[in-house]
């Protein structure tokens, strides 16, 4: 078969970039554990209170470890359940000290919502039955807004919070 | 005579349809691959960055 000097060319530029490109997908996915964030973890969705850490008590920020973090939500139309406070108002602002570890782990009651603080990696979807989590450290203090981007329902351009990164 | 230069014409025409003129279809294609990489290196850096 006869091909053109530039066919081959760009022939092997395009098949060498389909082979980069897999083996980069094969090293995170095989070598660096990269997974989808509702990867495997499932919940009933009628009854997320009886997971532990979907417990009214256990919602909202938790400090595990030194430097480390959880933040346990529950997200539903059109609001993302953080807990209370010592008065019993629902938190709206979770504060956590610059450089720390936190997961996040999210869950939802209904449909599908999105899980985004703006201007971070931080960002998963959040599918009913499933527990999505992901790991992270914020290297730069400053005000993050966590809003849904997966458009669930009239309210959905209400649904947000603010999680606020301090130097300790 | 007539019809024999007649067949020897008939064959050699395709012959030079062979080579086309590809050179902007390169620069095209090249680009746009270009484009894409250049494209996903810089969202990976972002991505690194944060």
């Amino acid at each position: 078969m006869h091909l053109h000097k530039y066919e081959k060319i760009w022939l092997i530029f395009g098949i060498g970039s389909l082979i980069l490109f897999l083996v980069v997908l094969g090293v995170g996915a095989f070598y660096k554990g990269t997974h989808p964030p509702s990867h495997l973890a499932t919940i009933d969705p009628q009854n997320v209170q009886a997971h532990e850490s979907f417990m009214d008590e256990n919602l909202g920020l938790r400090q595990v470890g030194e430097d480390q973090y959880l933040v346990s939500v529950i997200a539903s139309a059109f609001n993302y359940n953080l807990g209370t406070d010592e008065d019993g108002k629902a938190i709206r602002t979770v504060r956590i000290p610059v450089d720390s570890t936190v997961v996040f782990q999210v869950t939802t009651t209904d449909v599908i919502h999105g899980f985004q603080l703006a201007g971070t990696n931080v960002n998963m979807m959040v599918e009913p039955g499933y527990i999505s989590s992901l790991e992270t450290t914020f290297k730069k203090p400053g005000t993050y807004t966590l809003l849904c981007n997966e458009y669930c329902g009239t309210g959905h351009h209400i649904m947000a919070a603010t999680v606020e990164v301090y130097q300790p | 005579m007539s019809k024999s230069s007649l067949q020897m014409k008939k064959k050699q025409a395709p012959k030079e349809e062979e080579q086309p003129e590809l050179k902007g279809t390169f620069i095209a294609v090249m680009g746009l691959g270009l484009f894409i990489l250049i494209s996903w290196f810089i969202v990976y850096f972002i991505f690194v960055a944060r």
